[in-house]
């Protein structure tokens, strides 16, 4: 990796390199001029030992780089943007340098000024390198070319070989294998997350192959089988914090958010090799990918109408949208923390705060949203868009055939401007009898102009600052303002500013009386939440108190979005029939309309949106949005070299290269990230304990050369995951038994060093699936919606628990459609994440809500009723034969003459349903052992 | 070796792990652990769970002036200027602008002229505190009570502010203050939860199970959320099982699991299985002991308003009652939260647009109630030994907005107040301005309030600690300064 130098000092301590810029005037000498008043007034606090805030004053690279705030102290050639002129001369809010006593003199900081200006020339310090970070931090070198050690420990498998050297070290040893049977059942758990038939382990253990044959076979069946996919696809769904509502206070549903799960699954079962499924994951769009990029916009994520509508809400929500986005790309493919340096350069990794802008500016056009979901079904929709855009056409004409033979006028515009004669007023009143969908009535603005005259340009009159003043016959109270006087503040803009809206719907009126009279001759009205289609303006003379209408609706044609009934249409000089002609003419126009750009828009999936001409990043002082420093161009964190990316590099491409990056250059630190989740999922750690974070805080690796070793054979097998399971599961670290050795357990209590196969509870998902498959009720349908484990979809009002399913929620629980925050019942106190934060590994709790729930949950009830059932139709109504049965479904073998007899006494007692009961509440049952 | 090192640190329980080998072995079920929750502890810097029972009553970093905690939380943003924070500035310029802020533009959008208090304030207690009518009870405990004024929140969004009150962020996922005083000090009762959530009897809380949730620490420090309306799941045998059969069903996964253990032995995890079968069968029979108010005297039902003729008071002071309960049988957090998720108003605090109407519904809910619980607690003798935080998201506007009856959301300054163990009671902490709009006195952040919290709890807020994903995380994130003028 990037790592092309290496200095004794610490990794901050490095520069930008200077154009030096010859700036005119007397030139300033550092040491003369410059250096004493450093040494005065800076270096107690920002010197070589102390370095406050990070700072330090006397040196050049140190000045460049600015403090813990990220923002360059030292910009040679540029006064201006130099921070440490800006708070010499207390433009900084609440910064005050030197902190006691008085400021420098103004001469001091002039020639400051002028130094940097001309280049800030500092003799000795001139070689400060540019945006070369150094780090000698273990995941950021190259991998390390390490060869199995095979011959020394006499292990042929070169994964045993690594895990047996070190276990030798401490005179430990790996356990025997484990018995076919256990080991049949762990590795399609690990593999499928679904125990194995009773039927499939016999075929595996009974192979007359033998049994190494019969288990390699085994393992190409099931990561050949469909369920592969989608035990692994949660995992990268928990790393991602992937859910279906978007989170905070409204939690609302994000409907068509599930193709990103189907396409993980996909993914994961097709093989797709790591550095792709990188690629359409963030460049999705150039491919034709468009669900994968539901990952970037898989966190939560506040609703526009939840933002503040003042400018530093709306800078922060925006922050907060992106900050989500570089979170999960900095975790998920870097395993670091690149969200840290969101305020300050990071604490302990080699990432500035510049770096964290950066990766900013890579995402910079990116909305959350829905986007055009490509592919057979948009195909379909496609070729059906021609003969909709004719079918919408020829009704289009005959409404317009049917206008003119009516003589009506156009139909009204969404903004409308009515003009009339000149009317010398006082007030203006807007009479609306109906709107065209019935809801209540609705303005966002009415103006009222006068007629202009030379020199006198027209003006809007209605405009409170212009002195008038607004009525109407309601306004709703809703949590908004929905006041008349919203329709004379002058401001139309949908995010800032509000509509009026009338208490209810059915008839309403507005009136603005002016501050003195006025000649009108138009008035423009813009729609709010409703149009009104059928209403009379009226002017009030200055010399009359009878009301002039000026423009009404009885002679225009309809809208398409017009949806009164016929009898409710009056049209002057229409009969009735010939009224219903027309209303029935304009829906069939709408629908055919909706359709159309039903079709034209295609099918839509949640995932992100790009804007091709993203607005400027910024640095921010302290992660303050109201804080702008300097403009950032797209770059990868400056410890890993540069990608060169100008501030306003093409928008796709900014992606693009990102993840060529990964694939490439950064290679090291992506498949050593991966090849660690992977790894985790069979062992239930890591070899590197902490899997999205491979900086400084997080663990170091167990075996460091193992790691490397998989990192390289994962990218010389051409990023195959599949490859990558094999090369684990047919190594005798994963074949070995699970039992306790005391003598191991006392030196390695949690099994890091693997002396055996460490036992574990299933997670949640694995639980439901099992008990499903034992019930003989687990339905495989894949893909598609998920199904529901509460009343609603979405939002935050109360949920109730669904208390029994039928075939669609006996789906696996990845088919659950997900919702953050909410614990699923039952299952979800087995450590399911909440789709908060990201989640590479799940922690294992053991609490009593987990047994109240396994004991007493009709769902559990239910299936354990099924399952009985189940066994009886299998083997009849003997007894033992039963047990014999449940057993061999639950655990994968026959029951030992101690079970079998406290089973036998329960069944004989209470019924079989009790038995299969207390099965599935047995740790055997729920755990890889 | 330096990876061996890492990892050892990692480890902080293996030094125990021969003795709990042979405790697991001849102690039988006597012993019972949690091994996972040893391997996602955090290092050095993290409570030392005992892998025995991660419940148990665990040490505090120092003596603890509160054992208990009780919050009580106002969900939607309760109006500071017309509750607790007054200001006859405001009544002075009721209808006028507010002075250099005409054209504040705030959550909603634009805000109109200065309001006065929607209610009277009179001075209240031996102190004279003064207190507005709306909560007329509450007022009355004035000098129980230690209010602070200058309280700010970083978001003005319901969601995210609430998150931050009651996780020390504004994003989604960390663990709750319960949650991590769970994690610091277990529990003394081992038969109940150690931590309870009880929902407002409308509803869940704007950030719903955010407020309670274990975030990335183990689940089984999240709390658990019941109340007298919103029983425990799954608590109950079903009926349609028999008592005997479920007993005989017990017996046999306890011995089918003491069958897997001799394969097994010493196996934490197993061990840790069989007691939480064991703490559930306890739960089944002392959660409905605790939620049997029919033990309460008639006269206690009167102190509360339990016998309110107004259902959801009732129902709320019942919820009340069932706090004290808890608290009294030593649960060790106890989160009681009054008002429900977004419904312009009707089912909280948000009085955006009908201020007045709403919270005379509101106001009647939660007043005596939480007066009668206060009062109760103190004639027990509780509010030596636990702390009562009295809490809401942020404040409202001393104006209100444009084109409605009501004030939009105020993160700049508001009010929140503490009682009982070691509470400099009958005073106040910081000033909001003239006009009730920023904090300008002693400004607070939820990260102090939370470190005084701590602290009151026999806790260093910089030094409960748990590694997630690159950061030893605290409640308090890298901020926060313990409130001494609060302290008595």
């Amino acid at each position: 990796m990037a790592c092309l130098l290496r200095f004794s000092a610490p990794w901050f301590a490095v520069g930008i390199a200077s154009v030096v810029v010859a700036a005119p005037g007397r030139e300033v000498d550092y040491q003369r001029h410059i250096r004493p008043i450093f040494a005065e007034h800076c270096v107690v606090c920002h010197g070589e030992d102390t370095r406050e805030s990070g700072l330090r004053l006397d040196q050049r690279g140190a000045l460049l780089r600015g403090g813990d705030s990220g923002v360059a102290a030292l910009v040679p050639g540029d006064a201006e943007a130099s921070y440490l002129v800006r708070v010499l001369r207390g433009e900084i809010d609440q910064l005050q340098m030197p902190p006691d006593g008085p400021p420098l003199s103004e001469e001091a900081i002039a020639r400051i000024e002028r130094w940097i200006d001309q280049g800030a020339d500092w003799p000795g310090q001139m070689d400060d390198t540019a945006d070369r970070l150094e780090s000698d931090h273990w995941s950021l070198q190259d991998l390390a070319e390490t060869t199995p050690p095979t011959e020394t420990t006499g292990q042929s498998h070169p994964l045993d070989a690594y895990i047996a050297q070190k276990l030798s070290e401490q005179g430990l040893a790996l356990s025997p294998p484990a018995d076919p049977r256990v080991l049949v059942r762990r590795v399609a758990l690990t593999l499928t997350g679904l125990p194995p038939t009773p039927e499939q382990i016999d075929q595996v253990v009974s192979d007359p192959a033998g049994f190494d044959v019969a288990y390699e076979r085994w393992i190409d069946e099931l990561l050949a089988s469909p369920r592969y996919g989608e035990r692994w696809a949660q995992h990268w769904l928990d790393v991602i914090r992937w859910a279906e509502t978007v989170g905070f206070e409204t939690n609302l549903e994000r409907p068509r958010a599930w193709p990103y799960r189907d396409w993980v699954i996909q993914a994961f079962n097709d093989d797709l090799p790591y550095d792709e499924f990188i690629y359409a994951q963030l460049a999705g769009d150039t491919i034709e990918e468009d669900a994968a990029l539901g990952f970037l916009v898989a966190g939560p994520a506040n609703l526009p109408g939840q933002i503040g509508r003042d400018e530093e809400s709306m800078r922060q929500a925006r922050q907060d949208e992106l900050d989500e986005v570089i979170r999960t790309v900095g975790q998920a493919f870097f395993g670091l923390t690149i969200g840290c340096a969101r305020c300050h350069n990071h604490k302990f990794d080699p990432i500035l705060a510049r770096d964290y802008y950066s990766m900013q500016a890579i995402f910079a056009g990116l909305t959350y949203g829905e986007r055009r979901f490509r592919g057979e079904e948009n195909d379909a929709w496609a070729a059906k868009v021609p003969a909709a855009t004719e079918r919408a056409a020829t009704l289009r004409s005959k409404l317009e055939t049917l206008r003119q033979q009516h003589q009506l006028r156009p139909p009204l515009e969404d903004l409308q401007v009515e003009t009339f004669a000149p009317v010398t007023a006082r007030a203006v009143r807007m009479e609306i009898r109906a709107t065209s969908d019935g809801s209540a009535a609705s303005l966002y603005e009415l103006e009222v102009w006068t007629a202009g005259q030379p020199g006198e340009p027209p003006r809007n009159v209605a405009l409170a600052e212009a002195g008038g003043r607004s009525d109407a016959s309601s306004f709703a109270l809703q949590n908004q303002t929905r006041h008349h006087e919203n329709l004379i503040d002058g401001d139309r803009d949908r995010r800032q500013a509000f509509p009026w809206i009338a208490a209810a719907g059915g008839p309403a009126w507005v009136q603005i009386d002016l501050a003195e009279p006025a000649t009108i001759e138009r008035i423009v009205w813009d729609r709010g939440n409703a149009v009104p289609a059928d209403y009379g303006l009226r002017l009030l003379p200055v010399d009359s108190e009878t009301w002039q209408t000026v423009a009404a609706t009885d002679d225009r044609m309809l809208r398409e979005d017009d949806r009164r009934a016929a009898d409710a249409v009056q049209l002057r000089g229409l009969s009735k029939v010939e009224i219903a002609e027309l209303v029935s003419v304009v829906a069939q126009t709408r629908d055919a309309a909706a359709e159309l750009a039903r079709l034209s828009a295609g099918p839509q999936v949640y995932a992100a949106r790009f804007n091709e001409t993203p607005a400027p990043t910024y640095l921010l002082r302290r992660g303050d949005p109201m804080q702008r420093d300097s403009v950032v161009p797209p770059e990868v964190p400056t410890v890993f070299g540069r990608l060169g990316l100008s501030v306003d590099h093409p928008e796709v491409d900014r992606r693009v290269q990102l993840a060529q990056f990964l694939a490439n250059q950064g290679k090291a630190l992506t498949a050593r990230v991966m090849v660690n989740r992977i790894w985790q999922k069979h062992f239930g750690r890591g070899l590197v304990d902490t899997p999205s974070d491979f900086g400084k805080k997080g663990a170091a690796p167990t075996h460091p050369e193992l790691l490397d070793y998989l990192a390289a054979e994962f990218i010389e097998g051409d990023w195959s995951i599949k490859q990558l399971h094999r090369k684990i599961v047919t190594s005798k670290t994963f074949r070995q038994a699970s039992f306790p050795v005391e003598k191991a357990l006392a030196v390695d209590a949690e099994s890091r060093l693997l002396w055996r196969f460490p036992p574990r509870r299933l997670e949640a998902e694995a639980i439901r699936d099992s008990i499903l498959q034992a019930a003989g009720k687990v339905n495989l349908k894949m893909g598609g919606p998920g199904f529901s484990f509460f009343n609603q979809r979405g939002g935050l009002s109360d949920y109730v628990d669904r208390e029994t399913f039928d075939e669609a929620g006996w789906r696996r629980m990845i088919y659950a459609h997900k919702i953050r925050m909410q614990t699923v019942d039952v299952f979800g106190v087995f450590d399911c994440p909440d789709g908060g934060q990201m989640q590479p590994k799940r922690t294992r709790s053991i609490t009593p809500v987990q047994a109240l729930g396994l004991l007493n949950s009709p769902f559990m009830l239910r299936q354990a009723q099924f399952f009985a059932a189940r066994v009886a139709e299998d083997r009849g109504s003997e007894l033992l034969d039963q047990i014999d049965r449940a057993v061999r479904v639950a655990y994968g073998r026959s029951p030992t003459p101690d079970e079998q007899a406290t089973l036998a006494a329960l069944a004989q007692e209470h019924g079989m349903a009790h038995v299969c009961r207390t099965l599935l509440n047995t740790s055997e049952f729920l755990s890889i052992r | 070796m330096k990876h061996f090192d890492a990892m050892q640190n990692a480890s902080p329980g293996r030094r125990s792990t021969r003795r709990e080998w042979l405790a697991g072995f001849g102690g039988g079920l006597a012993s019972l652990g949690v091994a996972a929750m040893l391997a996602d502890q955090a290092r050095a810097a993290a409570p030392a769970i005992d892998p025995a029972n991660p419940y148990a009553p665990r040490q505090p970093h120092f003596a603890p002036r509160a054992e208990q905690v009780l919050v009580i939380f106002c969900s939607g943003a309760l109006s500071q200027v017309d509750t607790f924070d007054y200001k006859p500035e405001l009544v002075r310029r009721d209808g006028q602008p507010m002075p250099g802020q005409e054209k504040l533009v705030s959550f909603q959008g634009p805000n109109g002229n200065l309001v006065r208090p929607l209610w009277k304030f009179r001075p209240r207690g031996q102190c004279g505190k003064m207190t507005s009518d709306l909560l007329p009870e509450i007022g009355k405990l004035a000098d129980d009570l230690c209010f602070v004024h200058s309280l700010t929140n970083e978001s003005n969004t319901h969601g995210p502010a609430e998150n931050m009150m009651n996780t020390g962020f504004t994003f989604d996922g960390f663990p709750s203050m319960g949650a991590w005083v769970n994690f610091a000090l277990g529990t003394e009762n081992q038969n109940l939860p150690s931590f309870v959530a009880i929902e407002d009897p409308r509803g869940m809380p704007q950030s719903g199970p955010n407020n309670w949730a274990n975030g990335f620490l183990p689940a089984a420090f999240q709390g658990t959320p019941f109340s007298t309306t919103k029983p425990i799941r799954h608590l109950v045998r079903p009926e349609s099982v028999p008592e005997a059969a479920d007993r005989a069903a017990r017996r046999a996964i306890a011995t089918l699991e003491s069958q897997s253990l001799r394969q097994y032995p010493g196996d934490t995890r197993l061990q840790a299985r069989l007691s939480s079968y064991e703490l559930a069968a306890r739960m089944q029979l002392h959660v409905p002991e605790v939620m049997d108010l029919a033990r309460e005297t008639e006269q206690t039902r009167q102190l509360y308003g339990a016998d309110s003729a107004n259902p959801t008071k009732a129902q709320f002071a019942n919820n009340c009652i069932l706090a004290r309960r808890l608290l009294e049988r030593g649960v060790r957090f106890v989160q009681l939260f009054n008002g429900a998720y977004a419904s312009g108003g009707a089912l909280n605090w948000d009085g955006h647009s009908k201020l007045e109407s709403q919270y005379e519904v509101h106001g009647e809910i939660l007043d005596q109630p939480v007066a009668g619980l206060l009062r109760d607690l103190k004639q027990r003798g509780m509010l030596d030994s636990t702390l009562v935080v009295f809490a809401t998201e942020f404040g409202r506007m001393p104006m209100f907005q444009a084109g409605t009856y009501g004030r939009d959301h105020n993160p700049f300054g508001f009010t929140c107040w503490l009682a009982g163990a070691g509470v400099r009671a009958g005073t106040s902490y910081g000033a909001t301005d003239p006009f009730g709009f920023k904090a300008v006195e002693n400004v607070a952040t939820p990260h102090d309030f939370h470190a005084t919290i701590l602290h009151l709890m026999g806790l260093d807020h910089e030094r409960l600690t748990y590694y997630h994903n690159g950061i030893e995380r605290r409640l308090t994130n890298v901020h926060g300064h313990v409130i001494r003028e609060m302290l008595a």
